[in-house]
């Protein structure tokens, strides 16, 4: 059946991304200059490209700090401060030739010596540290060699290091011994902090010192040749989205970001404003604990899966939204169909079936949800419903994000069930997905262990593919992940400038002024 | 002499009080779900991560040693450092008091001559269309959510007249107007509520006051209407609006959370309400404090005030 709603929302994006491709045409003058503003959810929390997790933190970060790798438009794994990376054979030395010439804002030139630094520091101050656990050695037998020797095989250890979140950013050698949050805002990336007050706002300028990779044809999602023609990019915290909309309106801003999508409405029709939708961008996800209660029991998980509505639960929350299966989104080359006979089930019946197979006598399920979110509490809200018209003892059970976040992430809270939104290890790969996996606290369970260490070791795809699938299909069917939908982030733009396109976390340079 | 001494005793019992604040929020912060660490640590971080960061910070410490070593370092006029930020207590408050500070004395500026001024005309025009418009209006005030009517602010003040900006401070430092442009509105609808509220009060004082002997004598002597109202009832109704405008700005401190929130304006309530939501117990704690010492220096000021407006009232 066609969805009204989601289609015409697809053509909407179709439209703007037409738009968008004729405003970079060749007609359009590319030149240095202008200033940008841009009204984000929140401020920026920390600069610290090793600690930072925050999607406003990030965005920024990323015009500063660059890795050896990076993320290309696909997602993929693109070199960036290395030209190339060679891997031994059997998976476990990685050998990153650097860029020569490469500067820092501060016009110092980056060697093997800060990436060594970085790493060191990474290791004692990142939250991502135990993905260098297996690190046996790191060498540096030149200014332009870096070399990682691992204890064990990882073929994916390149694609762990792409991550935007945690980034494995390179930071001058004088900062190894800064503590986490506490670094001084240097980096080789094409802009720099100009001024920074918190709570309020966050500039960033040109960094004349910025050397581009003059291999690469262009820019390539967070990797490529960048030429940052704007002078400047101004982030401001506006929290309230009605004041983003109307910041936008009024002028004081040229891009905002997050729109809800029953307030976008209020810019249809705006000839000044054009809608954006980043999608996917996240997945709206139901997540099932392996080892509290009666959802301990096969049948009760698979009796909530088969009650999942996702069309309910999307228009339910004004969410712009689309159909996917997957845990991984549709770019991804891990994206597959296995989970598909578990998605969208809807059905009351099935669910009523399968609570007597698994003897459900009526013990109460606890459903934690949280206000922040409108998507998640109004599927939550949904999803309560159906479980109530299937025979089940739900209490909802609505917190703040924070609590919900902490709750989710150490299982604790007395929930049964409870739900997010997974944004990067859908994007990124299986690698990401490791620790969203563990959400259904069942970490130590050998499907992930034993499935990990075999997708770690071998090389062939092929081979990675398939035992991701069966990991995949495992906690579907499992039900201790229960896909919703794929969903939209929506932002807003004048049409002041050229080029800007969608992408998971907004990118400024090679935007330029019209 | 004497009002130095009873100063030096009203700070003097304004410490336990202080402590009690102190305390509560401690507790009122413990006490709430979530952990600080998950959100340092992000909610992609495995278990060790957040525990490591327990660890750095104290929290895996029991509630009872946590307390004792905050109330440690207060006594040593340490407010602790922002867990999410890494930020002295005291410089975030520092950073973000001038900008609550100017919405408030804007604010305040708005609110105590139009509240005033309405009180007394709907008490002078008493039953009057002039007393029911201005009743109205008070009740308006007092009545619709401030949220929702600073969002209709913006929309017609920024989006549709352009007349003000949306959204954002500018120091006062970049020059008077642009600073008084980007706080009118934001002022103006903090101050609706108080307006309300101030405007019935001084219209009961001034009510009171016109019903006094000595309004009936200035009025026998042939002093004209206003006069007797400027000279005589004015000062008189002062007295109960000088008490209602000591609450008035510590409301308006404490309204200017929602009002910061919605203009993105970052201030100490911008400040405390993204303390609570990442539960930054220090910053929360120590900017608890910070509001509390000046509640009672504004209770106190206002005290100092009465001795001026009502002779009668002495420290002797």
């Amino acid at each position: 059946m066609v969805n009204p709603r989601r289609t015409a929302l697809l053509l909407g994006t179709a439209l703007v991304a037409g738009g968008l491709a004729v405003a970079s045409g060749p007609a359009m003058a590319q030149k240095k200059g202008g200033s940008l503003v841009y009204a984000n959810v929140s401020a920026v929390g920390t600069m610290d490209p090793h600690v930072a997790n925050a999607v406003a933190d990030l965005e920024t970060i990323h015009h500063v700090h660059e890795g050896l790798v990076a993320m290309g438009e696909d997602y993929a794994a693109k070199p960036m401060l290395a030209s190339k990376v060679d891997i031994s054979p059997d998976g476990r030395t990685f050998t990153f030739s650097l860029r020569k010439g490469v500067k820092f804002s501060n016009g110092k030139e980056m060697t093997a010596a800060d990436v060594l630094a970085s790493y060191e520091r990474y290791k004692k101050v990142s939250p991502n540290a135990p993905a260098l656990a297996d690190v046996a050695a790191m060498e540096t037998p030149d200014p332009y060699t870096f070399i990682i020797k691992l204890n064990k095989p990882n073929s994916l250890f390149v694609e762990v290091m792409k991550t935007p979140t945690y980034s494995f950013s390179i930071l001058p050698a004088e900062q190894k011994d800064k503590p986490a949050r506490d670094g001084d805002l240097v980096g080789t990336g094409p802009y720099m902090v100009a001024e920074w007050a918190r709570d309020s706002h966050l500039v960033l300028k040109r960094n004349d010192n910025y050397v581009a990779d003059d291999s690469a044809k262009g820019p390539d999602g967070y990797a490529g040749k960048k030429t940052a023609y704007l002078d400047s990019i101004r982030y401001n915290s506006v929290p309230e989205a009605n004041t983003r909309i109307a910041a936008i309106q009024s002028g004081g801003a040229d891009f905002i970001a997050t729109i809800p999508g029953d307030l976008a409405k209020r810019l249809k029709g705006n000839k000044d404003v054009t809608v954006m939708s980043v999608i996917p961008f996240c997945q709206a996800t139901f997540i099932q604990h392996a080892k509290n209660g009666i959802s301990t029991n096969h049948y009760v998980r698979q009796a909530v899966a088969a009650l999942v509505d996702a069309e309910e639960m999307m228009e339910a929350a004004g969410q712009v939204w689309d159909r996917n299966p997957s845990l991984m989104f549709k770019p991804s080359a891990y994206h597959t169909t296995v989970g598909a006979p578990w998605y969208d089930q809807k059905s009351v019946e099935k669910a009523k079936a399968l609570l007597k197979q698994g003897n459900y006598a009526g013990e109460k399920i606890v459903l934690e949800t949280n206000n922040n979110y409108a998507y998640m509490r109004d599927s939550s809200q949904v999803l309560a419903e159906q479980m109530k018209k299937a025979g089940m003892n739900v209490e909802l059970k609505m917190v703040d994000w924070t609590t919900n976040a902490g709750d989710m992430a150490r299982g604790t809270g007395g929930w049964n069930i409870t739900i997010t939104g997974l944004c990067s290890g859908p994007l990124l790969g299986p690698q990401q997905w490791r620790l969203s996996l563990a959400y259904a606290q069942n970490p130590d369970d050998p499907v992930v262990t034993d499935g990990y260490a075999k997708m770690f070791a071998t090389t062939d795809f092929a081979e990675r593919k398939r035992i991701w699938d069966g990991i995949e299909k495992y906690f579907l069917e499992e039900g201790y992940l229960v896909k919703v939908a794929d969903i939209a982030d929506l932002r807003g733009m004048n049409g002041k400038f050229a080029n800007i396109k969608p992408y998971y976390m907004q990118r400024f340079w090679d935007v330029w002024v019209k | 002499m004497k009002l130095l001494r009873r100063l030096a005793y009203r700070l003097g019992q304004a410490v336990p009080v202080i402590l009690v604040v102190a305390v509560l929020a401690f507790f009122l912060m413990h006490l709430l779900p979530g952990d600080p660490a998950v959100i340092i640590a992000g909610t992609e971080a495995g278990p060790e991560a957040v525990e490591r960061i327990r660890h750095q910070l104290g929290l895996d410490r029991s509630i009872p040693e946590q307390l004792i070593v905050w109330l440690w370092h207060l006594a040593q006029g340490d407010f602790g450092t922002s867990i999410i930020h890494n930020e002295s207590v005291l410089s975030a408050l520092a950073d973000r008091m001038p900008v609550t500070l100017s919405l408030t004395l804007v604010s305040f500026a708005i609110t105590i001559p139009v509240g005033i001024l309405f009180g007394v005309a709907a008490a002078k025009f008493r039953n009057t269309w002039i007393d029911s418009a201005v009743m109205f209006l008070a009740l308006v005030g007092v009545s619709v959510p401030g949220f929702w009517i600073a969002i209709l602010s913006v929309i017609l003040f920024s989006v549709t007249l352009g007349w003000l900006p949306a959204s954002g401070y500018v120091p006062l430092s970049q020059g008077v107007l642009p600073w008084l442009l980007a706080l009118l509105q934001p002022a103006a609808m903090l101050a609706l509520f108080q307006i309300g509220f101030l405007a019935r009060m001084a219209r009961s004082a001034t009510l009171d006051v016109l019903d006094q002997d000595y309004i009936r004598t200035a009025r026998a002597k042939g002093v004209s209407e206003w006069q007797t109202i400027a000279k005589h009832a004015f000062r008189n109704t002062l007295i109960p609006v000088v008490t209602a405008t000591g609450i008035i700005l510590s409301l308006l401190m404490g309204g200017s959370v929602v009002i910061e929130q919605v203009f993105a304006l970052p201030g100490v309530g911008r400040l405390i309400v993204q303390a609570i939501l990442t539960r930054d117990y220090p910053m929360v704690q120590g900017t608890l404090l910070a509001l509390a010492f000046m509640f009672v220096a504004i209770n106190l000021m206002v005290d100092i005030v009465y001795t001026w407006v009502d002779p009668r009232v002495r420290y002797d």
